[in-house]
């Protein structure tokens, strides 16, 4: 039995439409780039590139006057800004996982959505990135955090959480941009060779570096991938870990909490399905994918998304349960007084309504495969876990130990411009990326389709019992995905 | 590190005659200090190119040193000078730090009788004003700019005018003064013109007590009160510790009063009686809320009750009967509290508020007269001007002179009286029909819009001067610097007017000095020092006696350098004219009370006082000890009263006495008495400058002649409009019931000494990293005790004095953002032991700053090791590492980390005159980094303090003696609460200190190892007031 052929006991569907043909989805993903883009992309990107407008601006305003223009305050001292931070970076984190420990499980239906998850996690930790960088009082000496060798043999505090954040997702982007860029390689050679532009050629024949489709390459490729795979996974675990390690080793109750490091996990990967799914929903119906994202791919991601919401459902029981178990006054006033019924209650209901109970629909096969469902409810869950970020930050800081110093913060207007211009940011990245770039990966496409087997015949499900003798099977169709036809095809 | 560089500013001022000369010749104009700003603005072009280019970098700036360097200045070495201020009916002796000339930090003089030290907000706070560069620069004539020739040429012509009628149509007006010199000024005057009169007025005056005591012994006396002798204390409407005259005297000597070493001390039990929650009140072991128009009948009813307990008041006893009508308050509060008294006979003190009408300050002398208090706990002095009126009389004279077009010239002399006059005066209007107004002042505020002339005043730093205070001694005025917008002072203005020939201030104060030395000594007589410098003279017995310039030169000199005049203290033991009490008590008139329900009080601010410090911009962000409000004032209600009228936080509200009325917005006050809206005067002023114009509320329209402390019968109707907006520094009133401020009764402490420390969880959490070794070296420790504390916040200004902390705007307070390293933090108690309710709560203050952890959860968290621990136990920031993550703000349990989230200096409150004002500049602490834009800060333990005795004694070869360091907060707390020193020697105050048995560490269970620790607050309630 052939590997792309569904297991029908278990009720398995076929990962790219039957009767596909490579060509066509050689076509389908690549012609993307060579035909002028649809005007649902413009409109997007236009919207996409005025709130990126407005993230610069906002953010030209704050390194001109000071992070004062925020909202944040004391006893907050962090509020928006690092709620961000831990939002866009767990929503870097479906990439890896997608990419990266679903690849080394050969979970095949991964590939309609791999190469958008790493797209979606290269430009989520840029959007995280920038957060850091710019919530810092004095920006321009951002490089202090860096072991930079220097005569006064002044070195950052390696006990530091802080610190130990910069490299874990400084380590993470890295990684992941390499991952990303490597499997892209092969598809940027198809779209060079595709190419009917002399400077389409040279961009998409420099960043292909050279790629020929050889054998060698291809065995070095994969040894590569699978082994960046192989570093890229315990990231998963570690980035989030270790920005949970931010509020774990504090003092502060709310923050000083054991559980969060898989607490942290698994809300990144909640939220990183969930904004998956939203992108990908958007670019199916914009760039008309429904030959390769089926929907047994978005059952299964909802599937996930169900479970996890049940992991992160069990931490913030368990957060409730360990605070009154405790008998620790502080804690207990924190969980059980001030984050229900405190100044932010709304933000706690709007933290557990969208996280916990509204994806408990996908108990239901109906809410599962319905497309408007899908796309409600993980607008929800961006909505929720970036509440959950809010509710963590802000909600602890509020009120801590002396009611003297309990405050509140309250959000200015260059608060909103710069987390919806980092939006912004983000879907400008990624429309260009859509546009420009092979959004999913034709290479793996290709491997799952019957016809990657050697075997295949296009005759039927059973090619052990079809004629063996067919010459040249894939000749019929296309040249292979990536050994670069010299002739363009969108020439024909 | 900035110096100001402006060479307009002399750098020295002594006692140097050379500097008197050059003072009174060439006074810097305003036309001088231009030219040199010009001058400096050519210099600093070159600057600015760099700071365009530099983006978001500091600013650079230059230091210029000197060309020729003056004598006895060394750069970096602070000069201190003694001088004085006038203070209401006293004197507050100050010790002035002063860098290359300018003068940067006040602090109290341990020799005066008035301060033994210390220092309050306000004396603190004064320093800025002095650099406000919205002071008057220049003379107007009309509010046109002139010159102070033209205004010295029209006032010689306006005078001569008077000088055939003897200056009948001349009247002056000036707010009460306890200068010796201005008083010699005032009598020369009235030689050269012997009909005109001197009118005082003050909005905030002590003339009922001087009336009181003119009842009770004839003529007007300080009273000088020993709460550290006394051991029961009953304060009747007086805010002794905050806004009566004396209070850093009396809030020094009630915290030596409630000491405790051991829970074998005792300690004086205070009951005050008020409207309004007070300093005072919060301090008190027993407080009843009674509407300030029914004290008085208290103190009647009390005096009653005394006499049943055998006081002896004599006739009085049957007036105060008579007068004690409508009393309502639980009876406990007569008999109990008449029970103490007489049972601490020769140990009890009874205090009256300035703002009670005269019998009940003679009703007062009486009782304490009865109970042995003088002598004992109590005792009197001269006052300075014995012909004082009182101020509401003595204003409304001069207006209806002024309406029966007797005045044609009006001298005023400082004061507001525009804006701060009774308002059914209408005294603003009536200065407008008198021919020739000049008004000096330190501001072109509300009064010299309505004057012909206005002339700027030299600040008391910058002008020679005297004062008396409470007690008789009289301490010299001298200037730190020279006047820095071309003012001049009283007495110099005063002199002119009289013709006399010492015009400068420094000559004037100098021969008032040497007659106050020759009298003390008993010389007259003297004849004209001749060229050797010898004079004859008669002594005490009638003798010869032979004077030598030089022995009267010593004793100026030593004057100067103490800061107080030595001579001998005559004890005033006036007589009780009991019969003249009883008579005034059964005399008394009570204002008719309005139709309405509520009763209005009038208090001055704790800060602005009576609106002359509005546009200071610490005291303006200075939260109010009660409500934490700033930057404002509101009208205090009670909850009950809020209820009643539908009222809830910052509803405007009208509150109307007659056809008077005003609208101001309300705060509610647990403890404020029902029925009774307490309000600060100062608000409101609409000419007081960029800083204070419109802030808050001005309630003086409804302040009238005979309502001057309380009016009774307003009505407080809700406005309706939208609510107003405050900004709070505090915006939770309750521990939660945490082990966070630990208070015991004494008889509680006496049982269980160590109540804080029991109170307090243990140490639970581990240290994460290897403990550092503290036990070598100096180990910088202290100690706050909350039971001297009364929250007066004198520390909060004296550290933005010294750490040159910024001032960051009303809406960023409301954001949390203030910059205060102290703070100090006020929660509402309820006890049933102490008789304490929601209603009614009692008040526990904890200040607190950086309490420099041993095991900093800070430190641990800064990426880039911005913040460490010193060997020496401090908890340092590193402002040139810090790039401000701020994840050390987060981390501190005691969010006493503050951060510079704009560039404060420039970018708040003087963001539109394009930054912080240049002489402002000149106010900061050459030793203190001023902090920019994007970097966390805190409290140091005053480390340039303790780095400059360090240096002192290492050059010196010895080591650093306790008491040598004092930060800035200790320095000035005038209640001595706390105590800052090596906790490493066993023979410093604070190493015994931290072994008292009440002290706790704030939230030491989480392991921080606080070197901050505090004493446990001990209450002294009577058992049988339960």
């Amino acid at each position: 039995m052939a590997y792309w052929e569904p297991i029908r006991e278990l009720d398995e569907q076929p990962l790219v439409e039957p009767g596909s043909k490579l060509r066509e989805v050689t076509h389908d993903i690549a012609s993307v780039s060579e035909r002028p883009a649809p005007r649902g992309w413009w409109i997007c990107f236009l919207i996409a590139l005025t709130f990126t407008g407005i993230f610069t601006v906002c953010v030209a305003y704050l390194f001109y006057r000071g992070v004062g223009v925020w909202g944040n305050t004391s006893p907050v001292y962090w509020a928006w800004d690092i709620t961000n931070f831990v939002w866009w970076v767990g929503i870097g984190h479906a990439g890896t996982l997608i990419s990266a420990i679903l690849f080394i499980f050969r979970q095949k239906w991964r590939t309609a959505i791999n190469r958008f998850a790493e797209g979606m996690t290269i430009f989520a930790v840029i959007c995280a990135l920038i957060f850091p960088g710019i919530h810092v009082g004095r920006p321009w000496l951002l490089f202090y955090v860096f072991p930079l060798p220097n005569q006064m043999t002044l070195w950052p505090n390696f006990k530091s959480p802080l610190l130990w954040d910069v490299f874990a997702v400084g380590t993470y982007f890295t990684v992941s941009l390499l991952f990303w860029y490597t499997g892209l390689i092969p598809d940027l050679a198809t779209l060079r060779d595709r190419s009917l532009t002399k400077w389409r050629q040279r961009i998409y024949g420099f960043f292909a570096l050279g790629w020929r489709g050889s054998n060698r390459h291809w065995r070095h490729y994969e040894r590569a991938y699978l082994i960046l795979a192989a570093i890229s996974t315990p990231l998963v675990l570690s980035v989030h870990s270790v920005v949970s390690m931010d509020f774990a080793t504090s003092v502060i109750p709310g923050w000083h909490t054991t559980i969060f490091p898989p607490y942290f996990v698994a809300g990144a990967i909640f939220s990183g399905f969930a904004m998956v799914e939203t992108v990908l929903l958007i670019a199916r119906s914009v760039f008309n994918l429904k030959r390769v994202v089926l929907m047994r791919h978005l059952e299964l991601m909802n599937k996930f998304l169900l479970l996890t919401s049940l992991l992160v459902g069990y931490a913030y029981a368990m957060e409730f349960f360990m605070a009154w178990y405790s008998g620790n006054q502080y804690e207990m006033a924190h969980f059980l007084v001030n984050r229900p019924t405190g100044p932010y209650w709304w933000a706690w209901v709007w933290m557990v309504v969208p996280n916990c109970v509204i994806p408990q629909l996908y108990w239901f096969k109906r809410m599962r495969t319905s497309i408007p469902v899908m796309f409600v409810v993980s607008i929800f869950i961006n909505i929720g876990m970036w509440f959950e970020r809010f509710v963590i930050i802000v909600s602890s800081l509020n009120r801590d130990f002396l009611p003297s110093s309990w405050g509140l913060f309250r959000p200015t207007i260059i608060d909103v411009g710069v987390f919806t211009g980092t939006i912004g940011v983000f879907f400008t990245l990624f429309l260009l990326f859509m546009r420009w770039l092979p959004m999913v990966s034709m290479t793996e496409v290709k491997g799952t389709m019957p016809q990657a087997d050697p075997h295949y015949s296009p005759k039927g499900a059973h090619p052990e019992e079809e004629d063996e003798h067919d010459p040249l099977p894939i000749i019929d169709e296309t040249p292979m995905p990536s050994t670069g036809g010299l002739v363009p095809e969108g020439a024909e | 590190m900035k110096r100001a560089p402006n060479p307009s500013v002399p750098a020295s001022i002594d006692a140097a005659p050379e500097f008197a000369r050059g003072h009174v010749d060439t006074p810097p104009s305003d036309e001088a200090l231009f030219l040199s700003r010009r001058g400096l603005l050519g210099a600093m072009a070159a600057t600015f190119a760099v700071v365009g280019a530099e983006g978001c970098r500091r600013p650079l700036e230059k230091v210029v040193p000197y060309t020729r360097m003056p004598e006895d200045v060394i750069p970096g070495v602070p000069s201190h000078y003694a001088t004085v201020i006038q203070r209401r009916g006293d004197a507050l002796g100050l010790v002035v730090e002063s860098h290359e000339g300018r003068p940067t930090k006040i602090e109290g003089n341990e020799t005066h009788p008035s301060s033994f030290g210390g220092a309050d907000l306000i004396a603190q706070a004064s320093i800025l004003e002095l650099y406000d560069p919205e002071r008057s620069t220049i003379p107007r004539k009309g509010g046109v700019a002139a010159s102070w020739d033209d205004f010295e040429k029209d006032l010689a012509a306006t005078l001569a005018t008077f000088d055939k009628d003897q200056g009948t149509r001349l009247r002056l007006l000036m707010p009460p003064t306890v200068s010796p010199t201005i008083l010699r000024m005032r009598a020369a005057l009235a030689q050269r013109f012997p009909k005109a009169r001197v009118h005082t007025w003050s909005a905030v005056a002590d003339s009922n007590a001087r009336a009181g005591a003119k009842i009770a012994f004839g003529e007007p006396v300080n009273t000088m009160y020993g709460f550290d002798k006394a051991g029961v204390i009953v304060a009747l409407d007086s805010d002794f510790l905050q806004t009566e005259s004396g209070n850093v005297r009396a809030n020094k000597l009630f915290a030596a009063g409630r000491r405790l070493r051991s829970s074998k001390d005792s300690m004086s039990r205070l009951y005050v009686v008020e409207s309004a929650r007070t300093t005072t009140g919060n301090a008190a072991d027993h407080r009843l809320r009674l509407p300030a128009s029914a004290i008085a009948a208290y103190a009647f009813a009390l005096a009653g009750e005394l006499a049943k307990n055998g006081v002896p008041l004599a006739d009085v006893q049957g007036a105060a009967a008579g007068a004690a009508t409508g009393v309502n308050v639980p009876a406990k509060w007569l008999t109990v509290v008449a029970k103490e008294l007489a049972r601490n006979r020769g140990r009890a003190l009874v205090v009256v508020g300035s703002r009670q009408p005269p019998e009940v300050h003679a009703l007062a002398h009486a009782i304490n007269g009865a109970l042995g208090a003088p002598g004992a706990t109590l005792t009197y002095a001269s006052v300075a001007d014995p012909d004082e009126l009182d101020v509401a009389t003595d204003l409304k004279a001069l207006s209806d002179a002024i309406v029966a077009n007797q005045v044609e010239a009006l001298v005023i002399l400082g004061g507001n009286p525009a804006h701060d006059a009774p308002a059914d005066l209408g005294f603003a209007d009536k200065l407008g029909k008198v021919a020739t107004t000049v008004h000096a002042s330190l501001f072109f505020d509300e009064t010299s819009q309505k004057c012909t002339w206005h002339v700027p005043r030299a600040h008391e730093y910058e002008s020679w001067g005297d004062a008396q205070a409470l007690d008789g001694t009289i301490a010299l005025q001298q200037p730190l610097i020279a006047p820095l917008y071309a003012g001049r002072s009283d007495i110099e203005l005063l002199a002119a007017m009289a013709n006399l020939p010492e015009t400068s201030g420094q000559q004037a104060v100098r021969a008032t000095t040497t007659e106050v030395l020759l009298v003390a000594h008993g010389v007259t007589g003297c004849s004209p020092f001749d060229e050797r410098g010898d004079s004859e003279c008669r002594g005490a017995t009638g003798g010869p006696v032979h004077l030598h310039q030089f022995e009267l030169d010593r004793e100026w000199n030593r004057s100067l350098a103490l800061g107080v005049v030595r001579r001998p203290q005559v004890p005033k033991t006036p007589t009780l004219a009991l019969p003249a009490i009883a008579a005034a008590i059964a005399a008394r008139k009570v204002p008719a009370p309005g139709p309405g329900a509520f009763e209005a009080t009038f208090a001055p601010c704790a800060k602005l006082v009576d609106g002359r410090y509005a546009n200071n911009t610490w005291l303006q962000e200075l939260p109010d000890v009660v409500t934490k409000l700033v930057w404002d004032n509101a009208a205090i209600l009670s909850p009950a009263s809020a209820k009643e009228l539908g009222v809830a936080n910052k509803d405007l509200v009208k509150i109307s006495a007659g056809d008077r009325s005003i609208t101001a917005a309300v705060w509610i006050v647990p403890g404020q008495t029902d029925r009774s809206v307490a309000l600060t005067l100062g608000w409101g002023r609409k000419q007081a400058g960029r800083i204070g114009n419109g802030r808050g509320f001005d309630v003086y329209p409804l302040r009238a002649t005979d309502t001057l402390g309380f009016v009774a019968g307003v009505t407080v109707t809700k406005t309706g409009d939208d609510p107003y907006f405050f900004a709070q520094t505090q915006e939770n009133n309750s521990t939660e019931g945490r082990p966070i401020a630990h208070e015991a009764t004494l008889a509680e402490y006496k049982q269980k000494p160590d109540f804080a420390e029991l109170d307090s969880p243990p140490p639970r959490a581990l240290p994460l990293w290897t403990q550092a070794d503290y036990s070598h070296g100096h180990q910088w420790g202290m100690t706050i005790d909350l039971n001297a504390c009364t929250g007066c916040n004198a520390c909060v200004i004296a550290c933005m004095s010294e750490n040159n902390v910024p001032v960051v705007g009303k809406r960023e307070v409301w954001r949390g953002r203030e910059m205060h390293w102290i703070r100090i933090d006020r929660y509402y108690v309820e006890r049933a032991e102490i008789g304490a309710t929601a209603e009614e709560p009692a008040v526990i203050f904890e200040p607190l700053m950086c309490v420099h952890c041993e095991e900093a959860p800070c430190e641990n968290v800064c990426p880039v090791n911005a913040t460490t621990h010193g060997p020496e136990g401090l908890n340092e920031m590193a402002y040139n590492r810090c790039i401000g993550t701020r994840y050390c703000g987060n981390n501190c349990p005691y969010k006493v980390r503050k951060f510079n989230y704009l560039n404060w200096h420039n970018d708040s409150v003087w963001k539109e005159t394009g930054g912080l004002p240049e002489t402002m500049a000149m106010q900061q602490n050459p030793n203190v980094t001023v902090r920019f834009r994007g970097v966390m800060e805190k409290c140091t333990y005053c480390v340039q303090r303790i780095q400059s005795a360090k240096i002192r004694a290492k050059r010196e070869t010895r080591e650093v003696k306790d008491g040598e360091i004092r930060t800035a907060c200790q320095q000035t707390c005038p209640a001595d609460a706390i105590v800052f020193g090596d906790v490493n020697d066993v023979t410093t105050k604070v190493w015994t200190s931290t072994r008292t048995d009440r002290r706790f560490g704030l939230l030491a269970e989480l392991g921080t190892r606080p070197r901050t620790t505090y004493l446990g607050k001990v209450r002294n309630p009577n058992s049988e007031m339960a």
